[in-house]
């Protein structure tokens, strides 16, 4: 029984006022934390080890987590640090170690201001775990090939030349854009070879992406209009990416609201997450991009229908990968160049469509810039 | 501002932008465009041999009016050698259908097309004027998709038909990609964007062969053409729109116009990963059960989606996850939830009417069931002889097939 | 001609048709024929954007006013003809009116 009177006392510990509401359960800091918690490490035992880890040989596993300071991927540290330290007391040594890596906000868009303050601050919180801070046109070094690639998609109007910066080069490949939604696809796929090569670099075998399923599900709908179905076999599910490094996708039992709640009566995380900026209401809908329209339908909707939204990656997951399926790959995202084997052409969307750049796959050529014939 | 010339003939005024790939077109050149392409999707899919005779699912509205119109011009241009008829349904709506009826009835003058009108009425003993006075308007639309589904088929085997063709445009083809995507239900999607469905029991075929034009063409299309066509909302779905997968296309449109063509193309890669599911994707659906399921919404409207779709599809996901969290407690982590599982559904004969279906009784006629038990003693309908519960279909179908030989 | 009001400016006379299924807004009419000032208030002509609440505020008999607008423009999913041309071609919600213009509204979001 509680020693005082309670409004509404942890259903779980009975011990302490309740402090969040989820899934039809009142919960205080600590137990909600738990309740999250689990969802997490379920996720994550394939990389639990071996029973006797103690005294097995078994090779620590390198995992990499791309930070980016926000709600999500501030909680998968905090949960992970914690399972390790569990780990370490119990057997004495953990089963894999974490890579961060956190990409300068301040190069992925001007608006942003750089994360100084909190990557300092995550540092301290989390010790033990290697950090890294790059900036995202470090993507020339960490991907060798992609000045090359990147001239061959945008084509002869991307001017480019051994006097330009890093910098330069990749401001130059992104101001070609002709619209939000092609900037903000291109942006994802930099990003996403970014941390692959990152990952390669540092040996590590896995990429753990902190998307929470209402994040998945605004890609899993953005992707299939984007005309990138055949990729979310990899985009959104755990598995094998087209690069040789598994994706994870440790927190797509969880929803964003739900990763709020847990920053919320998590103290320790207070000083280092940097708040979502708002979704802008006052942005016409023609003037966003696909991906922010999704999230936005998948926000707004998932508040009236929170199951639903958490079904669609789901649902995703289920499909088959595309391995086996054959055919060059696109040399930007790593997507199928041709339709998935088996889908035949000349009755498929690509019959309708002149035979275009072959190196490319139907999301990047809709993405190129030279594509609006305006 | 000086008037931009056709992108093909560089001599006529545009008046449209393509979509798919922003040329300018003017009037002539973008009517024959059209018409060229909706040709190569036939063949290239092979969707029809010489002599075939087609049913052409005719509502009045603009999807299948343009339908009509393209047919008749390729079938003469191309000798397709086809014997085409109008093919409409009547779900007993007063002063819905009159209208449209009376389209379809100027189409088949115009057009040269016999034309064949089944009711509600006389295929099921209930119009959905009665429908709804018995459930109210809130879920006739379900009564509505469901019966129209079947009734097209029965219609086309009163003709002695075997394939029949609607009006299904890419819209419709990338909201059934969407709908299907927060639905969960990954073999309706494969299903939904093939563009022949056949089953392997029932001998009716059916096909879309608008599938890869835009709705936004095919609105212009019977513009430029001057089609005489009708469209209306049905008076029982007013707010179908709201919150519905269609806005999500329509907005998405907006952005970036090609992107339903791009939605269709994720569709049809993603049909083929479908677990289970051995067809390809864009050319034939032979998967079992896709008689009675397929049109979940109002057939009026295409099988478009509805707002209260997504109320009724949180219903019972969070019914699932109730259970499921019951099941597993907080503390006991369960294993082996990650296994890609999904439920495959075999083809069976309903046991009342006959007809294909996934369940032992079909919807229709669960449906139906549901009606009959509840209709009220006092309110016995004309024409309608049998007694409370055992006016199934099979026996309305005997009925009609009596009246009509 | 000139009228001091409207800054001499001469009334435009437009026809406007809806169609698609968006008569139903505006009483069951499919063919209005409508005269625009000459010039706006603040010295501009008028546009397509002055159109959409001219018509909201004078023609649309309907109150569900987001069937026709949204965020200010026309909702997604309705077609604008200027002249028979896409609207696309003529500068979209900027494009100011001629006397004599047809503007038709199309729906493609009604059943068919």
């Amino acid at each position: 029984m509680p020693a005082k009177e309670m409004d509404l006392p942890c259903m779980e510990c009975n011990n302490a006022e309740a402090a969040v509401t989820t899934r039809s359960r009142s919960l205080c800091g600590p137990c909600y934390q738990r309740f999250l918690n689990y969802k997490v490490v379920r996720r994550m035992e394939k990389y639990k080890g071996p029973k006797d880890l103690a005294k097995s040989s078994v090779p620590t596993a390198r995992l990499l987590l791309p930070l980016s300071l926000g709600a999500s991927s501030s909680v998968l540290l905090h949960m992970l640090d914690k399972a390790l330290a569990r780990q370490l007391a119990k057997t004495s040594r953990t089963s894999y170690v974490l890579e961060i890596l956190v990409v300068e906000p301040s190069t992925i868009s001007p608006d942003q201001a750089s994360c100084d303050i909190q990557f300092d601050k995550a540092r301290e919180a989390f010790p033990k775990h290697t950090f890294n801070r790059v900036p995202l046109h470090s993507i020339f070094e960490y991907v060798p090939d992609m000045t090359e690639i990147m001239r061959d998609y945008v084509g002869p109007q991307y001017i480019d030349d051994d006097s330009k910066s890093n910098e330069e080069r990749l401001a130059a490949f992104r101001d070609a854009a002709s619209s939000a939604t092609s900037k903000a696809d291109l942006d994802t796929v930099l990003f996403t070879r970014l941390a692959v090569g990152y990952a390669k670099h540092t040996a590590c075998e896995s990429i753990l992406w902190a998307d929470s399923d209402t994040s998945l599900a605004a890609k899993v709908l953005a992707g299939a209009a984007k005309g990138r179905g055949a990729s979310l076999t990899w985009q959104v599910s755990d598995g094998m990416s087209p690069w040789g490094v598994m994706f994870d996708f440790p927190c797509r039992d969880l929803s964003k609201p739900e990763l709020l709640s847990y920053v919320s009566v998590c103290p320790e995380l207070s000083e280092i997450v940097i708040p979502d900026r708002p979704l802008s209401d006052n942005i016409l809908t023609k003037n966003l991009s696909i991906d922010e329209l999704m999230l936005r339908y998948v926000t707004t909707q998932g508040e009236k229908y929170p199951g639903v939204m958490a079904n669609v990656s789901r649902t995703a997951h289920k499909l088959h990968s595309t391995s086996g399926h054959g055919g060059p790959l696109c040399s930007l995202c790593g997507g199928l160049v041709e339709n998935v084997n088996g889908n035949e052409d000349g009755i498929t969307v690509t019959g309708q469509f002149a035979t275009e750049n072959p190196r490319f796959c139907y999301g990047c050529m809709r993405s190129r810039p030279d594509t609006v014939l305006n | 501002m000086a008037p931009t010339l056709c992108f093909n003939c560089k001599t006529e005024r545009a008046v449209i932008i393509r979509p798919k790939n922003r040329h300018k077109l003017c009037r002539e050149c973008f009517i024959k465009v059209f018409e060229t392409e909706v040709h190569e999707t036939i063949t290239n899919a092979k969707l029809f041999y010489p002599g075939e005779r087609i049913a052409i699912g005719a509502s009045g509205g603009k999807d299948s009016t343009v339908l009509a119109a393209v047919l008749k011009t390729l079938n003469e241009r191309y000798n397709y050698g086809l014997e085409l008829s109008l093919l409409s349904i009547d779900e007993g709506i007063r002063g819905y259908r009159d209208d449209s009826l009376e389209t379809v009835k100027r189409n088949a003058v115009q057009y040269d097309m016999p034309l064949k009108i089944v009711g509600y009425g006389e295929l099921y003993g209930w119009t959905m004027d009665q429908v709804v006075e018995q459930v109210g308007k809130k879920g006739n639309c379900t009564y509505c998709g469901v019966f129209r589904r079947q009734a097209l088929d029965r219609g086309a085997a009163m003709l002695e038909i075997q394939h029949v063709v609607t009006g299904h445009n890419a819209d419709d083809v990338a909201e059934t990609v969407m709908m299907n995507l927060l639905r969960g239900d990954l073999p309706r999607l494969s299903r939904g964007t093939s563009i022949v469905t056949e089953s392997k029991a029932s001998d009716t075929k059916r096909s879309k062969p608008l599938k890869y034009a835009y709705e936004k063409e095919i609105v212009l299309y019977a513009h430029h053409r001057r089609l005489d066509y009708f469209s209306t909302e049905c008076i029982y779905s007013p707010e179908a729109f709201r919150g519905s997968a269609r806005t999500l296309i329509k907005d998405l449109e907006k952005i970036r116009p090609s992107s339903i063509l791009d939605i269709v193309k994720s569709g049809e890669d993603m049909a083929v990963l479908v677990p289970g599911n051995t067809v390809p994707g864009g050319k034939s659906c032979k998967s079992s059960a896709a008689a009675d399921d397929e049109a979940g919404g109002c057939g009026s409207q295409n099988g478009r989606s509805s707002g209260g779709e997504m109320a009724a599809m949180e219903q019972q996901l969070a019914a699932n996850d109730t259970a499921e969290s019951r099941e597993t407690e907080i503390k006991m982590p369960k294993k082996g939830s990650d296994t890609k599982k999904i439920k495959t559904q075999t083809l069976q004969y309903c046991e009342q009417c006959g007809y294909i279906s996934s369940q032992r009784i079909c919807k229709a006629c669960t449906l139906l069931d549901g009606l009959n038990r509840n209709r009220p003693k006092t309110a016995i309908e004309i024409g309608l002889e049998d007694e409370e519960g055992s006016s199934t279909l099979a026996r309305q179908m005997e009925h009609i097939q009596l009246t009509n030989s | 001609m000139s009228d001091p009001a409207n800054g001499g400016a001469a009334p435009i006379p437009i026809t406007v048709e809806f169609t698609g299924g968006l008569e139903i807004l505006f009483a069951n009419e499919r063919n209005h024929k409508i005269s625009l000032p000459g010039r706006l208030d603040d010295g501009s002509n008028p546009n397509i954007s002055y159109l959409l609440h001219y018509l909201v505020d004078n023609l649309m008999k309907d109150q569900r006013k987001e069937l026709f607008i949204m965020e200010d423009n026309v909702r997604p999913g309705i077609l604008v003809l200027i002249n028979d041309a896409d609207w696309e071609l003529e500068g979209e919600e900027k494009y100011e009116l001629q006397a004599g213009d047809n503007i038709v509204f199309v729906s493609t979001l009604h059943g068919g």
